[in-house]
């Protein structure tokens, strides 16, 4: 692809996490090396207490690793000061979860402001922006309504849009579909994917095979460590092979 | 700047979103907030109103006149006033010995300046007939209708006298004489009649009853009347309202000074002369006295203190519940790149929300209803308003306090939020903080520090601002401790069953959110217990001071005025109204014309009094002849010596008070003051003086009575320390043994033995025994037969000790039981907001739904617990600091006056004592947890956890 000549978006190197100390110790991550470029959308499955999460967590700056680094668009981010990092959060990274992801007391234009009004931005900018941001996503008709007015695919696709709202470029999104039903799910994934190829980055934790075809490439991880890489196009035939073993 | 502006809007607006998303709790908060708001605005919008300008003052006092002219009853000498014409003294010297003190009417008139024009405004009483019987009534004769007069009288219906049988009475009057206008009235032995033209009211003064008369048609004819029945004539007194072009300035006003008349004048009111230029000020003892604000403000400023403290306190658990609950959500907000200073923005804006809409709440609230009540109000307060006067300023600054309640309440909260790491909040992971090793230490420190403070100002120092701050240094320090506290109450645990196991181990797991629920709790249980410790003391030591009047049911009716003349229908309203056992007909000696009141210095009229032998006078107190302090010759130590001499014997304070503490009586009276010495009852009847008083009796065993024919000379002889004029009649006297308490009677003497040595007795009314406690009921209807009489009676009927306090006990430890069951209840939202996912848990494994409920309940329960135990603690040290202070106080003023000989022998040392409510407490420990569990128990839905995440 033409993007990975470009400088990464995001690097792991030699990212490793032990949780607890002596005999509670666990290690969640070993030694992970992954680089995601402008443009790409990377999925990140593996069984349970595989280290999905705490890979994501730490690639936003929400854990600290053990040991390794972390850059954002360049920056190493385990250098950065907690202020750093809540910065980092609103002007570079922009997350989204299973479920529960807009703030409800907030209207959708208003969630999707947020990150930009918290930067300082003038409230006025910032809705026009956030409503720029919506109409982009055709999510215009969603902006004054509140979180419990919507329904949990078009909470997630406002939570994509607040994700990349203003200068931010890559999206962690930890399991976005995991609440929704497939058909929602991959109305969701559809806009994910959109957005990628319109120059925004992603990394998405998914175990349904089925999402993670939307990416360029899907990285298993099976304790802690990075077990095989594919190509979107390799991937879609070791899919096929794996659903045909079960 | 701008940034943090920005940021911090739209933490306003998720802050006020949520608040307005959970109403009951911040219903609650802003309750607790906005209350005392209104209160404290309502007070400022009333004093403020009702504080009147000068020109207002003036209206009221002079109407559209100049100045008001009156004699300063100083016979003419120059005399210096202040500049608003209430105190006025004689210029010159007479306080030295042998000058006698100027006394006299002064001739007012003469002082007006020529072409003024002139009002006289003349008042008297007279006894008026009302539609009940008669009523002692203030007759004032004003030309009201007059354009001079416009503004003293305010009209109301009808209009002002135009005739001579014409009268308009204020409303008050009208109301409580039943008579209306167009009614017709007249006064006791008079022959004219009067028709009601119209009634009206004083501004400054609506509680007055009060008539208006033209000038001459009602006082001057009125006392002629009652001359003419052989008693004395009223007193008229007689001011002028002066207009004159240019007014009277302060320099005019102290030239009429010169003649002996007292100025108010407008010029003077609105332009005040500085005190340098007020002579009187100059005087000594005279001096300009305006309280210094300074302790004033420190008193008022530790009382706020404290209630937004206590606010802070019960408010502060309802945010951290607030922001347990959103805690997803600040995580959220923490995923966006929110830092730690936007968290706590959130959180700090619920404060700040709540303190806006408490205090636009609050001061809306208190405009409306002080403009609402404003009738009301100036009833209740007895004056008109100047205008309905709002100073913003001052509301504004209520309304700061407001808002820095709200913040201060949600700094804890919002600190504790920004703390958890975004992760944290995220996941809902409940990572056990470890509870600061330090908090407590610090806390345990204050208390020592705020107790020693305490204890500082109430045994050294005696101020109160010391004994609250000091409290209060203590009250934080225990609530700093309470982490720790709450660890120490945990290891009970062990031995209870689940549900409270559970409970109490989760309260002491999760310290960080049960230190400020018992907090709160502690802070509500703290106030109450402060103030009914406070008020028990109080009441204990009221009960020891209180001296009886009369023996316990017993009824005293006397009437001085007119010569007796309604005595016999006073004794029968009273045996006819009240369960009277023994009636003992009670007389008084007159000296002069029997309708004299006793002192009185009318025409004619004299007194007596009861001598004390030289010999048996207090040598403190002894009049010396050239006028000097007698004390003053004799050590400190002598004069502690003599205050236990039985010369320096104290009259009784208390008890029933007559002229020269002398009764003329039979036995029944003995009966009834419980004095049952055969020989006083024997003594009485042989014609001798009944002497309760050890030093009037002299070496011969007689007491002497001086009659006073001669006030006015008698009065000059005191002056000048010479023996007083009179004749002096000598009784041979009964000492009654054993000193009994004689309630007030130093002295009785039979009838017979008063005529027998020529002695001129009135009725004075009766004393009388009672079969029974009178009831409230039988005293209300002798208070209604007395008033139909229209008599001056002096009634007093011993009822012994009354609990005043009782019922604001009972209302405060109800009021604190709320607060506290409130606080446990928010305490318990707080529990439950993070323990939902135990239920879930306890609710997988089996646990009936029982249990969830049972949960709650002791979650609250063990709050409520710790709550009122560490508050009742922390509450019994302001009341004892305040009673030690107050001891300290009285011990000291009572050393003062025993070094300076002023203490007699039947003086105690004061008694202050220290008495802890132990029903209150009791009360509040048992029945407020248990409450409290209860109500938790009842409003928590008993399945809940897993039927919601099915719902999903």
């Amino acid at each position: 692809m033409s993007t990975q000549q470009q400088h990464p978006v995001l690097s792991l190197r030699n990212l490793t996490r032990v949780h607890g100390s002596g005999a509670t110790e666990v290690h969640a991550l070993r030694g992970i090396d992954l680089d995601v470029h402008p443009g790409e959308l990377v999925a990140v499955m593996g069984p349970s207490g595989s280290g999905k999460s705490t890979l994501l967590t730490i690639a936003g700056g929400l854990d600290n690793p053990t040991s390794g680094q972390v850059f954002v668009e360049g920056t190493d981010i385990t250098a950065l000061g907690i202020k750093g990092l809540a910065a980092l959060r609103r002007r570079s990274i922009g997350y989204v979860f299973q479920d529960y992801n807009l703030i409800p007391a907030l209207t959708a234009a208003e969630n999707v402001a947020l990150p930009r009004e918290l930067d300082g931005i003038s409230a006025r900018k910032a809705r026009t922006e956030a409503l720029a941001a919506l109409a982009e996503m055709d999510l215009g008709q969603l902006a004054d309504r509140f979180p419990d007015e919507m329904s949990g695919g078009q909470q997630q696709r406002v939570a994509i849009a607040r994700a990349l709202v203003g200068d931010r470029r890559l999206v962690l999104a930890d399991e976005p579909t995991g609440a929704l039903d497939s058909e929602t799910g991959e109305s969701v994934l559809a806009l994910l994917r959109s957005r990628c190829d319109a120059g925004a980055s992603g990394i998405m934790v998914t175990h349904e095979p089925r999402f993670a075809a939307w990416a360029d490439r899907v990285v298993f991880l099976r304790d802690g460590a990075v077990v095989d890489q594919t190509m979107r196009s390799d991937a879609d035939s070791l899919l096929t092979d794996r659903a045909a073993q079960r | 700047m701008t940034t943090w502006f920005h940021s911090w809007r739209a933490a306003v607006r998720i802050a006020r979103r949520d608040a307005w998303r959970s109403k009951g709790r911040s219903f609650l908060v802003l309750a607790m907030i906005a209350l005392p708001i209104l209160g404290v605005s309502a007070l400022d919008l009333t004093v403020r109103s009702a504080e009147l300008t000068p020109a207002q003052r003036m209206e009221r006092t002079l109407g559209a006149a100049d100045a008001r002219f009156s004699d300063a009853r100083t016979a003419g000498v120059a005399i210096l006033q202040d500049p608003e014409g209430e105190q006025h003294t004689p210029a010159g010297d007479y306080n030295s010995p042998g000058k006698s003190w100027p006394d006299g009417p002064t001739d007012v008139t003469k002082a007006i300046p020529a072409g003024s024009t002139v009002l006289t405004d003349s008042s008297g009483t007279a006894k008026l007939t009302t539609t009940h019987g008669l009523l002692q009534t203030e007759v004032r004769e004003l030309a009201a209708a007059d354009p001079v007069a416009r503004g003293i009288m305010r009209l109301q219906e009808g209009r002002f006298p135009e005739k001579n049988d014409e009268i308009a009475a204020t409303t008050r009057f009208l109301e409580s004489s039943g008579l209306s206008v167009g009614s017709t009235l007249t006064a006791r032995g008079f022959d004219r009649t009067y028709v009601i033209s119209g009634s009206y009211e004083l501004p400054s003064d609506l509680t007055t009853q009060q008539v208006n008369a033209l000038p001459g048609a009602f006082l001057a004819p009125y006392a002629k009347a009652v001359e003419k029945a052989g008693l004395p004539k009223p007193d008229i007194s007689t001011t002028y309202l002066v207009k004159k072009a240019g007014g009277f300035t302060w320099n005019t006003v102290q030239a009429i000074n010169a003649k002996g008349v007292v100025v108010t004048s407008r010029v003077v009111a609105l332009d005040p002369p500085a005190d340098s230029n007020v002579p009187l000020y100059q005087k000594e003892d005279w001096a300009n006295h305006e309280s210094s604000g300074a302790a004033d403000a420190a008193a008022v400023g530790t009382v706020v203190g404290l209630a937004m403290l206590e606010i802070c306190l019960l408010a502060g658990p309802a945010f951290a519940v607030g922001a347990r609950r959103s805690r997803r959500q600040l995580g959220l907000v923490g995923a966006n790149g929110g830092a730690r200073s936007h968290i706590r923005a959130i959180v700090l804006s619920g404060g700040v929300v709540i303190g806006v809409a408490a205090a636009l709440v609050g001061i809306v609230l208190a405009l409306i209803l002080t403009f609402a009540l404003r009738p009301l109000l100036e009833d209740y307060m007895g004056q008109r308003f100047g205008g309905f006067t709002v100073r913003p300023l001052e509301l504004l600054a209520i309304a700061a306090l407001a808002v820095i309640t709200g913040l201060l309440a949600a700094i804890i909260p919002a600190v504790t939020a920004s703390r958890q790491t975004v992760l944290a909040s995220l996941t809902g992971r409940r990572g056990v903080r470890r509870s600061n090793r330090v908090l407590p230490l610090i806390g345990f420190g204050a208390v020592l520090l705020g107790a020693a403070i305490a204890l500082y100002g109430s045994v050294v120092s005696d101020q109160f601002v010391l004994v609250a701050g000091g409290s209060a240094v203590a009250e934080l320090g225990v609530v700093a401790m309470t982490p720790a506290l709450v660890g120490l109450f945990g290891r009970a645990s062990r031995w209870l069953p689940l549900s409270p196991r559970l409970a109490l181990r989760d309260a002491v797991r999760n310290r960080g959110r049960t230190a400020p629920a018992v907090a709160a709790v502690l802070a509500a249980v703290a106030g109450t217990v402060a103030v009914s410790t406070y008020a028990a003391s109080r009441d204990a030591q009221s009960l020891a001071e209180y001296r009886a009047s009369l023996p316990s049911g017993a009824v005293a009716a006397l009437v001085t005025e007119e010569g007796g003349r309604d005595v016999p229908e006073v004794r029968d309203a009273v045996q006819r109204t009240l369960p009277v056992d023994v009636r003992a007909d009670v007389f008084r000696i007159a000296v002069g014309k029997p309708g004299c009141d006793p002192h009185g210095e009318g025409e004619g009229c004299g007194r007596f009094e009861v001598v004390t032998p030289p010999a048996n006078k207090c040598p403190l107190w002894a009049t010396s002849p050239d006028g000097s302090d007698p004390a003053e010759k004799y050590t400190k130590e002598q004069r502690r010596a003599l205050a236990n001499d039985w010369r320096c014997l104290l009259p009784d304070g208390n008890g029933i008070y007559v002229e020269g503490r002398l009764l003329i009586a039979d036995a029944p009276l003995l009966k009834v003051l419980g004095i049952d010495d055969p020989g006083a009852a024997k003594a009485l009847a042989d014609g001798k003086l009944l002497s309760f008083h050890k030093p009037q009796v002299d070496r011969n065993g007689t007491v002497g009575i001086k009659l006073i024919t001669d006030p006015k000379a008698a009065n000059r002889a005191v002056e000048q320390n010479k023996p007083v004029p009179g004749e002096l009649k000598s009784f041979p006297a009964y000492q009654v043994p054993g000193s009994p308490d004689s309630y007030g009677v130093e002295s009785v003497l039979s009838p017979a033995a008063a005529k027998a040595a020529g002695l001129t007795t009135v009725p004075l009314g009766a004393f009388f025994s009672t079969d029974r406690m009178p009831s409230t009921e039988e005293r209300q209807k002798l208070d209604a037969e007395i008033a139909k009489l229209g008599s001056n009676v002096e009634l007093t009927v011993e009822q012994g000790w009354v609990d005043e306090n009782r019922l604001v006990l009972l209302a405060l430890t109800v009021f604190a039981g709320l607060v506290t069951i409130g606080a446990a209840g928010i305490a318990t939202g707080l529990a439950q907001a993070d323990a939902e996912a135990d239920l879930k848990t306890l609710a997988a494994v089996g646990a009936p739904p029982r249990v969830r409920r049972m949960l709650s309940g002791f979650q609250c329960g063990v709050v409520a617990a710790m709550g009122v135990v560490l508050g009742s603690a922390a509450g019994v040290l302001p009341a004892v600091g305040l009673r030690l202070t107050e001891e300290r106080e009285q011990m000291r003023f009572y050393q003062e006056d025993l070094a300076n000989g002023l203490v007699g022998a039947g003086d105690a040392s004061p008694h202050v004592p220290i008495v802890v409510p132990w029903e209150t407490l009791a009360a509040l420990l048992v029945v407020v947890p248990l409450g409290a569990a209860l109500l938790a128990a009842l409003v928590t839905r008993s399945r809940g956890a897993l039927a919601r995440r099915a719902a999903h």
